[in-house]
């Protein structure tokens, strides 16, 4: 390849202190910076850990939710991480990136009460899929993938509802809607739907094309029975995980009741090789999963 | 010619010798108990000597899996290596005849085999295709694979290695007409060395393109349109891509996005950057105008649209500030797709431009029917200015139809102070070049502009 030596990325100045100031100000959850220094990390010659250590524990409760991260039981790692340094060495660079944009995408949204509760909910949905990708038989899917899934999925959510003032009734049609697609009530009221601005923003924080893409498509049920569908299987297999997951919460806690597992839950089943009695067989493991998420 | 293979004694000669192939290489790879790379080539090197009398020919059948890296991807490789055992099974029941079979690495597969003439090892390739296309079910899903296949008859006198190189370039050549067909060695003859290497620099390109989208190697760079009055009327994105800390140009990148419909994901992702950055200058008290990139494939997309209001929601800028960039070919597209999302792109308020405006085949006359509210001249108008009469003659009159045609009007590729002044006199409203300046990351561009802002 002919290469331009123009600007290399590792070790660049990307971004000044005044753009930084800029991006600060903004309303825009920006793609956290830390993100792409790792990254650069990632793609550097010289790796220096070390560095992103420091550029971690700069930020408190990242550096703090990252050690949470590595010690927690998804892992099952053996040594425990005291800094942020040590579970950037337990977790590899690659997966610690993946749990910093966890980490930071509540961080990227200003929290209100309604917005608290829908937090609540995907953390929910992403510790049980984490559970469910490692519980399930012949795995597909790893853990890290089914958990940083599940807590993205429906980002694009709290990005509209914080657009567009009357988003949250639209939500609520779609939620009671048992006949069209949740994004297709969505696009009735709105130029857009979640599921597409989550995977721009998703694709945008460097996220990996399977969660990118079933993140786009998780509301379409022909993207999960088919093959044919072109979306990589390892995204149907996201999307399957997590609805299923979504039901199981919904099961256990009684919280709000969606249309989304009598319109998918066939198909999420079926890709699963799951019958709807094995749900009930899961419930105790599914119970214990809840209760440590905080 | 006689038919010498069915003599029974140099088919029986030939068949020992295959047979003998394996016993002495004992490095067969483990998954399809196929030779492997290495002990091929000694194969090959030992049929080739032991052929010497000629009484059947030799030929190399090169097999690569189509779009095998999906299959990977989707199922994870252990799973691959299960496709790719059931497909080295299908090859060894299809083949009826002395050979032998080697698993080159990944994907990719080579029979030798004795064959009466080109004619019959064409035929022996189109048997591999159809067993190759049987379903196949991984993981309880059916897919369907598909081959691409090269054929090499060998010659006298050739190196093994130069031979199995032939049959690899066919396969190439194949694989570059679409995939699931075959091409004979020769075949290729019209692209030969350069265009095996530029489909093996596409291969390339393509991971790098799917690594850059994972790994952050994707960055927009800003190049300033400035206006007749000296202020910046807008900013084109450019996309850059970087591989090992490297930039790859545009010029290499695009088309192989393009090809492999990467282009719809990058075409995405620079929509929402752009859109971020628009924002950002807004914020800072410059509103300017982001001209963005828009491909065909993007267009022809039902989800065009929703795609470029989640990036004006994400980046909360309003669609004014936004320009899409287009060829003038899209404007006249006559898909009712793209025709439709170009008609919504411009109810919302995002502007159009016509990019490269008369380069390919462009057409004044179809100027009027063009709902853009921008005209970009080519670049190479520009460049025989200001000496140029007749350049100067077509520029001044393009310049004069489209804003008659309520078009405002750049110029690109201003390289030079006097083409800024011919392009004054033509009438153009702005222009773009690295007269004003070189595309650049977005912080160098804040300090552009502050620097301007101070003048």
């Amino acid at each position: 390849m002919t290469d331009i030596p123009e600007e290399t990325l590792n070790g660049r100045p990307q971004v000044d202190q005044v753009l930084e100031q800029t991006l600060q100000d903004l309303d825009i959850p920006p793609r956290p910076l830390i993100i792409d220094r790792i990254k650069a990390e990632i793609g550097s010659d010289s790796r220096n850990v070390k560095r992103i250590g420091q550029l971690i524990s700069a930020d408190v409760s990242l550096a703090a939710g990252l050690i949470k991260t590595a010690n927690s039981p998804y892992f099952g790692l053996r040594n425990r991480a005291r800094s942020a340094h040590d579970a950037l060495l337990m977790l590899g660079l690659d997966v610690a990136s993946r749990a910093v944009a966890t980490i930071s995408l509540r961080q990227a949204f200003p929290s209100n009460g309604q917005l608290e509760r829908f937090w609540g909910a995907s953390a929910q949905i992403a510790a049980l899929s984490g559970w469910l990708a490692e519980e399930l038989p012949n795995r597909r899917v790893r853990t890290h993938d089914a958990y940083t899934y599940g807590l993205f999925r429906d980002c694009g959510i709290a990005m509209l509802l914080r657009r567009f003032p009357g988003y949250r009734q639209t939500l609520e049609r779609a939620n009671a809607d048992g006949v069209l697609t949740f994004t297709a009530v969505e696009q009735q009221e709105l130029p857009t739907d979640h599921a597409m601005v989550g995977c721009l923003l998703a694709q945008d924080w460097w996220l990996p094309e399977e969660i990118c893409l079933a993140i786009r498509h998780h509301h379409d049920q022909s993207a999960i029975d088919l093959f044919e569908s072109g979306l990589p299987a390892a995204s149907r297999y996201l999307v399957a995980i997590s609805q299923t997951a979504e039901h199981l919460v919904q099961q256990l806690t009684g919280g709000s009741r969606t249309q989304e597992w009598s319109k998918l839950g066939g198909s999420c089943l079926r890709l699963l090789k799951l019958a709807e009695t094995d749900l009930g067989d899961l419930h105790e493991g599914a119970e214990e999963v809840l209760r440590t998420v905080d | 010619m006689s038919d010498p293979v069915r003599h029974p004694s140099s088919e029986e000669a030939l068949r020992r010798r295959f047979d003998t192939i394996p016993a002495a290489n004992p490095t067969l790879d483990p998954v399809t108990g196929f030779l492997s790379r290495t002990a091929g080539l000694q194969a090959a090197a030992v049929l080739i000597a032991d052929v010497g009398a000629r009484q059947a020919r030799l030929c190399a059948i090169w097999l690569d899996i189509d779009r095998f890296r999906q299959v990977n991807e989707s199922f994870g490789h252990a799973a691959g290596d299960g496709v790719i055992a059931r497909i080295a099974e299908r090859i060894r029941s299809a083949i009826g005849l002395p050979c032998a079979l080697l698993r080159m690495g990944g994907d990719e597969f080579v029979v030798l085999a004795a064959v009466r003439d080109r004619s019959a090892a064409t035929q022996l390739a189109r048997q591999l295709l159809v067993e190759i296309r049987l379903p196949l079910t991984v993981d309880e899903l059916l897919i369907r694979p598909s081959a691409s296949i090269g054929i090499a008859l060998e010659q006298v006198g050739e190196e093994p290695a130069a031979w199995l190189e032939r049959a690899d370039r066919a396969m190439l050549e194949a694989k570059r007409r679409g995939g699931n067909r075959l091409a004979l060695s020769g075949d290729e003859l019209l692209t030969g060395r350069l265009g095996v290497q530029l489909a093996r620099e596409e291969l390339a390109i393509e991971s790098t393109l799917h690594a850059a989208l994972e790994n952050g190697g994707l960055r927009l760079h800003f190049q300033p349109i400035v206006g007749r009055d000296g202020r910046v009327e807008a900013v084109e994105a450019l996309m850059r891509c970087y591989a090992g800390g490297h930039q790859i140009a545009p010029a290499r990148f695009i088309p192989v996005a393009e090809k492999t419909g990467l282009i719809i994901r990058l075409g995405e992702w620079s929509l929402l950057e752009g859109a971020r950055c628009a924002a950002r200058l807004r914020a800072r008290g410059t509103p300017t105008t982001m001209a963005i990139n828009v491909s065909r494939a993007q267009l022809l997309s039902p989800r065009f649209m929703p795609a470029l209001h989640a990036a004006l929601v994400c980046a909360d800028v309003p669609a004014r500030l936004i320009e899409l960039e287009l060829t003038e070919s899209l404007f006249l597209d006559l898909s009712p797709t793209v025709q439709a999302n170009l008609r919504s792109a411009r109810e919302v308020g995002v502007g159009l431009a016509i990019d490269d405006f008369g380069t390919g085949y462009s057409c004044l006359a179809n100027l009027k029917d063009l709902s853009a509210s921008k005209l970009k001249l080519d670049r190479s108008f520009i460049a025989a200015l200001p000496g140029d009469r007749r350049s100067f003659a077509v520029v001044r009159s393009m310049t004069r139809l489209g804003q008659e045609l309520g078009m405002a009007v750049v110029a690109e590729g201003v390289e030079n102070h006097s083409q800024l002044a011919a392009l004054t006199e033509a009438g153009v409203d702005a222009s773009q070049g690295f007269h004003h300046a070189r595309p650049m990351p977005e912080h160098a561009l804040l300090k552009w502009m502050a620097r301007r802002a101070e003048k």
